[in-house]
């Protein structure tokens, strides 16, 4: 009873495991990447806007993946658009899905070398976070879900715990006026936000591994509302314990926010340690769902084993991780990965969808 | 099979090799930590004068002199020696060094002490004010705010003197940055204590080019006190003139800020009496007039307790004497208030009481046209108070 060896997953798993591959290093820059584009307080306005529009987005992606139950969009976009198309889509896919697991790594790196490691070479940090990564990713996705469903909750009371004690510098005036600027800063706001929610994609690979999947819906839209909630707290406490001002100007807020506070007497006078090992495991998970969903996609695609896949990939995610030199250059891949996922999303499901539509209605073929 | 098993066994140990520590740890006792940090105008101190003379310089410009206070290692070891012998050292180090980049000084003392120094338990910076007349604060705090050791959580002072001055206390084995913090603490007590900007707030402060006033603190004879504070100026980040103590009172009224502390005035009599502050709140509206300019109506309203009243015999604590010293108190604080409004609106010309920060609230359109030159703009502009402070008790003293 406790041994499957199917490789399927409960619908609380699939769940935490789009929680966890969204929830990563977006949470340590989202308060300033937001509120600069929107330059009002009403930037928590934005994130839950973006978080409304990406949830349309992913009933989207589980009922086209619904309509081939057991087969991810590697195997399906093929059946859809036919072999080359198919297969074109997929590599984009693929290729996504690297470029953000090395961001993910990279902005990781950049924390820890700042705040906990300094004078840590980076390779010291990134080669075993890949290793380690690529260790889970062998265990498929049961491993990984269970690892998930351990870390999950640790993580979570961690951050809440940095944000209730954060509220000794809440200000409520920080976050007013409300929509004093009208709706339009918003919806410039809204074009950060789309970032956060990366990674949204991996839903069109875990809908097929669900032991439920009629159950899809419900269980992905709670998997994104999670970190939705999560990033709205986020944005909220963050302008209202820095104000608008000081979290422009902050690298990384987030963690501005928690070193702007010591508890005396409390277990942890400076609670910014704890939450960054903390967040380490969650970085850690952000990216071996994105390194487990690459070595899937090729291996579906050219009909490979995993295991050689994984360590094939290590090199490349490896040099996805150390090709920005300055941190500049790894913002703008932040902001690109951000530009990449509109595009994925209308190449993929909404193209996709149309496509089915067509033939199925239109050309009444038993797609 | 054994064979295979004694592999792993010494693969397992080997993994011993990379159990030695920390990358690049540092030992705590190996560290100088410094717990405050100040900047004064360039004055190279007797030792470095002699430095230089042996040849001991650097390509520089003396523009500041950073003095920090280390909290050695030794400092146990010390405090319980001399508790035997009665003699009181010291449990710090104050060290100075001049030049033009607070990093490159703070560098500089590692090739003058044995241990580096480290920021991450800096609670303090004093500013003094006469470099805030020379250089801008953007410039003085840019590598604060840059650094990775020092917490945004640290707390900007201004001095009215040199402010390496601060950094002496004449209370055997106390830590002056400590006491600083601690008397930051006692604002329940005393409203003439600001609640003070850490370094995150400065960050916005000086982003939005805000005017705003950093808590002063002078010293006699190796004590400090509060008094007062610094008026910079948004725009130019330089110090342009003092607020008294009277007036931080008057701001943290008019704010909503007063958390305690005392009224004093005098009877008709010439008296004394004394309210103590048992609530106070505060509320700014703005509204905007027919001519399109900014008008404020501060509404103030507290309670407390008549709690010292000196008076000539006769005189009783009934509701009419009651009523009567209300009045007076009411005066008083409308006095203060417009003493402040005085400075702030025909000497200064700045707002450094909120007022542009509601008007933002209120009328966020109107304000996005008036804020960048919004001190000018708050000198003309009309501010009316209503003041009404309740004695609701007189102690456990009655005739």
């Amino acid at each position: 009873m406790f041994e499957r060896s199917d490789p399927k997953i409960t619908s609380t798993q699939a769940a935490i495991f789009l929680t966890n591959t969204v929830l990563g290093a977006g949470i340590l820059t989202l308060p300033r990447s937001v509120t600069e584009s929107a330059k009002t307080p009403d930037a928590w306005i934005s994130v839950l806007l973006g978080g409304g529009i990406i949830m349309l987005v992913i009933v989207l992606m589980v009922k086209l993946s619904q309509q081939f139950p057991g087969k991810t969009v590697y195997q399906y976009s093929r059946q859809i658009a036919g072999s080359i198309p198919g297969s074109f889509l997929s590599m984009l896919l693929i290729v996504y899905f690297i470029v953000i697991a090395g961001f993910e790594i990279r902005v990781f790196a950049e924390i820890t070398m700042f705040f906990l490691l300094e004078g840590t070479p980076i390779w010291a940090i990134v080669i075993p976070f890949i290793w380690v990564g690529g260790y889970l990713v062998f265990g498929g996705i049961n491993s990984i879900a269970r690892v998930y469903q351990i870390i999950f909750p640790v993580s979570i009371f961690v951050l809440l715990l940095c944000y209730f004690f954060s509220g000794r510098l809440f200000d409520l005036n920080h976050l007013r006026p409300l929509l004093g600027d009208g709706i339009m800063p918003v919806l410039r706001g809204l074009k950060s936000t789309i970032l956060v929610y990366t990674g949204c994609e991996v839903v069109m690979t875990i809908t097929a591994f669900m032991q439920h999947p009629q159950q899809a819906v419900k269980a992905m839209l709670t998997g994104i509302g999670i970190p939705m909630v999560l990033y709205l707290i986020t944005v909220v406490m963050s302008i209202g314990g820095l104000s608008v001002d000081s979290v422009i100007t902050s690298t990384w807020p987030t963690i501005d926010l928690i070193r702007s506070f010591e508890i005396s007497g409390f277990f942890f006078e400076r609670l910014e340690f704890p939450l960054l090992v903390i967040w380490m495991m969650q970085m850690f998970c952000n990216f071996c769902s994105f390194f487990f969903n690459a070595s899937l996609g090729i291996s579906q695609l050219f009909k490979l084993k995993m295991a050689p896949i994984i360590f094939g990939l290590m090199p490349f995610i490896f040099l996805a991780t150390m090709v920005p030199v300055r941190i500049n250059d790894v913002f703008a891949i932040g902001d690109a990965i951000g530009k990449m996922g509109i595009g994925i999303f209308f190449l993929l499901p909404v193209l996709l969808s149309l496509i089915l539509i067509v033939r199925r209605k239109g050309l009444k073929q038993n797609v | 099979m054994y064979r295979h098993r004694l592999f792993l066994t010494f693969l397992a140990a080997a993994l011993l090799l990379a159990e030695t520590g920390c990358w690049s740890s540092n030992e705590i006792e190996d560290l100088s930590m410094y717990t405050a940090l100040t900047m004064d105008t360039g004055q190279p101190s007797q030792v470095e004068q002699t430095f230089e003379k042996e040849g001991g310089s650097y390509f520089k410009d003396n523009k500041i002199t950073v003095t920090i206070e280390i909290v050695p290692k030794q400092s146990y070891e010390n405090s319980n020696k001399t508790a035997d012998t009665g003699a009181k050292a010291h449990n710090y180090v104050n060290i100075s060094e001049t030049g033009d980049s607070v990093l490159e000084i703070l560098r500089q003392f590692a090739i003058r002490l044995d241990h580096p120094v480290i920021g991450h338990h800096l609670k303090v910076i004093v500013i003094s004010k006469q470099l805030l007349q020379e250089q801008r604060i953007q410039d003085l705090m840019d590598f604060v705010l840059r650094d990775n050791d020092i917490r945004p959580s640290c707390l900007i002072l201004m001095s009215e003197g040199r402010a390496a001055d601060i950094l002496k206390t004449k209370y055997g084995d106390e830590i002056p940055a400590f006491h600083i913090r601690g008397m930051t603490r006692n604002r329940f007590r005393n409203n003439r204590i600001m609640k003070g900007i850490i370094t995150s707030e400065l960050d916005a402060l000086m982003y939005a080019k805000k005017t705003f006033v950093l808590q002063n603190i002078v010293e006699a004879n190796q004590e400090v006190e509060f008094s007062g504070g610094g008026v910079i100026k948004g725009d130019t980040g330089k110090w342009i003139g003092n607020l008294d103590q009277q007036d931080i009172e008057s701001i943290a009224w008019i704010k909503g800020e007063v958390k305690g502390g005392t009224l004093k005035t005098y009877n008709p009599d010439h008296k004394t009496v004394t309210y103590e502050i048992k609530s106070a709140k505060s509320k700014i509206s703005a509204k905007m007039n027919k001519d399109h300019q900014p008008v404020f109506h501060v509404n103030i309203e507290s309670e407390g307790r008549l709690i010292e009243t000196w008076k000539n015999p006769g005189l009783s604590s009934k509701k009419e004497y009651l009523e009567k010293l209300q009045e007076i108190f009411e005066e008083r604080l409308a006095a203060m208030i417009q003493s402040l409004m005085q400075k702030m609106q025909s000497d200064y010309k700045v707002d450094v009481a909120g007022f542009g920060d509601r008007l933002a609230v209120e009328e966020p359109q109107e304000w996005k046209k008036l804020k960048d030159h919004w001190d000018e703009t708050f000198s003309r502009t009309p501010v009316t108070f209503d003041i009404k402070l309740k004695i609701t008790d007189f102690g456990s003293f009655i005739e």
